[in-house]
């Protein structure tokens, strides 16, 4: 659940990336630190080692301020994608918002991809999230690559699902917005009546989505 | 306390105390004046606050979580921000990473105690199941003997109950030793001596087989070996035979061909508990009339090695193809309710396996079953 700081007039939300190993989370959380300007931007922390992989999470803090005073921070963390680091993604997932799976659009990684799916289910069970009804952005990366499966059939596998699907190319930058951006609003759809964010703070989705898009 | 690894730290939980003072006394010589750092609340951590100072804020995300307060040159103070801000960073990621592995390590705990007590709970019903068995053919062992004892038993003491009576005949005698030849005749004590012996005869070989029987429920509970030991099958299996022998039916014949055995280490109570249970069901299957065979051989295994091998067949009308699959399963019987708990095969063939051999059954239609238990020599 997002966390609302009545005394300092604060809400902070927690984004997940998520994913199978070497897919592109980090470049995400990446790109949008250097194309997004949001009132408040903080650095991004990486915990990385091995070699470029992910052993912790990685964190960037966007922000802004409502028209109410309300300080509304987005917190976004990526997991671990490697199987081995189980405890750690399940650790990271744990009390998030909303969540961007991260796929592998290369024709090797369809097991991956399936498996890692399922792991985020499981996970989400585990932890005590709703994985019915949390936010969840499907995003198929790596579309600048040669060997990847067909955004048609992609489409196709995913029409049944409920979740907006985003194709991107983190690396450059590509569709990595209109990911956070798709995110961003079923999360205020889903948090707006709870928390009053459109009543209360004068905040409609769309002001919701600027302010921590930039 | 929340102690989630992704929650925002103060700055004091940042720079804890000694830390937090020399930072703050070194970036004070360095800037040549006196400096103060507050936290988020801008309540003084270090050093006083002057009416000159300026409040520098310390951003480490999106909002301060503490300020130098300094009355030194901007541009000064602005470096010694930006050096404070690089050591809490630093410190940030060190104790996000050090909280979040101490969380997931709690958790990785906790799910090992979780499985841990699992198992301990399986291993405990796995024991009482088989307690449970053990205790079953023990009383089918004591119900078999008290039946073979009665007999014996009963003889016994109806002889000496006549021998009793004799007694008394030849006390009578030496009331009448005077007319010897005729009193002799008269208690017909020719009759009374050849008699009274065939009964101490029989008594004496009646005594023997109560021996007998309970030397047999001693070497087949194992009461005085319950460890590990070296001991001849076929021991074993005379043990078991008896048992079988003492509550078969009149019809049913049961022939021990027990072959030259080397003496093997195992568990014999365990050993004789698995003839016990596989001779049980022979017995069941061959009902009312029927033979059931037992031999003992050294053989070998595929791989040259010698072994123990016992076969137990019978003549019944062995077991449907559809069962014969589900023969080990545990709780899988065909008898009736308190006929059979459906264990017997189960923790024979646990039992063979843990000595390191092997228990197949075969019943090929209409020629009744055959059961080979192989145990390695």
């Amino acid at each position: 659940m997002p966390e609302l700081d009545t005394d300092a007039a604060r809400l902070t939300l927690k984004l997940v990336y998520y994913g199978p190993a070497q897919g592109g989370k980090t470049t995400n959380l990446t790109a949008l630190h250097d194309q997004l300007a949001p009132q408040l931007k903080g650095e991004m922390m990486t915990l990385e080692t091995q070699g470029d992989r992910t052993l912790f999470f990685d964190l960037l803090p966007l922000g802004f301020r409502a028209p109410s005073g309300l300080l509304v921070k987005a917190r976004l963390f990526t997991v671990p994608g490697q199987v081995a680091h189980d405890s750690t993604r399940k650790a990271v997932l744990s009390r998030a918002d909303g969540i961007v799976f991260v796929a592998d659009s290369q024709l090797t990684q369809e097991t991956n991809n399936a498996e890692s799916f399922q792991n985020l289910a499981d996970n989400c069970g585990r932890v005590g999230i709703d994985f019915g009804r949390v936010p969840l952005v499907v995003q198929f990366n790596k579309r600048d690559l040669p060997a990847i499966v067909g955004e048609d059939e992609v489409r196709a596998r995913w029409a049944a699902a409920r979740w907006p699907l985003f194709f991107s190319s983190a690396l450059h930058g590509r569709g990595v917005v209109e990911t956070y951006r798709a995110l961003l609003e079923a999360v205020y759809r889903q948090y707006d009546a709870e928390y009053e964010l459109g009543t209360r703070h004068g905040l409609d989705a769309a002001a919701f989505v600027a302010g921590l898009a930039g | 306390m929340n102690a989630a690894f992704d929650r925002e730290l103060a700055l004091a939980e940042l720079l804890p105390p000694a830390l937090l003072a020399r930072l703050a006394a070194n970036l004070a010589q360095l800037l040549d004046v006196p400096l103060a750092l507050l936290d988020a609340g801008e309540k003084p951590l270090w050093g006083e606050t002057g009416p000159a100072d300026t409040r520098h804020p310390l951003v480490l995300e999106l909002e301060p979580l503490g300020y130098l307060a300094t009355a030194a040159d901007p541009q000064r103070a602005a470096a010694a921000v930006r050096l404070l801000v690089e050591v809490l960073m630093t410190r940030r990621r060190y104790q996000m990473a050090s909280m979040l592995h101490t969380e997931v390590v709690a958790a990785d705990h906790a799910e090992m105690q979780r499985m841990d007590a699992q198992l301990a709970t399986s291993e405990q019903r796995q024991r009482q199941v088989f307690q449970t068995e053990k205790l079953a053919s023990v009383a089918q062992l004591a119900a078999g003997v008290a039946h073979e004892i009665n007999n014996p038993v009963g003889f016994v003491r109806s002889n000496l109950n006549t021998l009793g009576n004799y007694l008394a005949k030849i006390a009578l005698l030496h009331e009448r030793l005077a007319q010897a030849e005729a009193a002799w005749n008269d208690l017909d004590l020719e009759f009374v001596i050849e008699d009274g012996t065939d009964l101490i005869r029989d008594c004496v070989s009646g005594l023997d087989r109560v021996a007998r029987i309970v030397a047999d429920l001693k070497g087949f509970s194992n009461v005085d070996r319950p460890e590990e030991s070296i001991v001849d099958i076929n021991e074993g299996l005379r043990a078991a035979c008896a048992v079988i022998e003492t509550g078969k039916p009149p019809g049913v014949q049961l022939i021990l061909d027990a072959g030259e055995l080397p003496a093997i280490l195992c568990l014999p109570g365990h050993i004789n508990q698995v003839f016990l249970n596989v001779l049980t069901n022979a017995r069941q299957a061959v009902g009312e009339h029927g033979t059931i065979r037992i031999e003992s051989r050294l053989g070998q295994d595929g791989a040259g090695t010698q072994q123990v091998v016992v076969c137990i067949r019978d003549d019944g009308p062995g077991i449907p193809p559809d069962v014969l699959p589900r023969v080990f399963d545990p709780f899988f019987t065909t008898r009736d309710v308190g006929q059979g708990t459906g264990l017997g095969l189960t923790v024979a063939r646990d039992i063979v396996q843990v000595h390191g051999g092997r228990l197949d059954i075969e019943s090929p239609a209409g020629q009744g079953t055959l059961v080979t238990i192989r145990l390695p020599a």
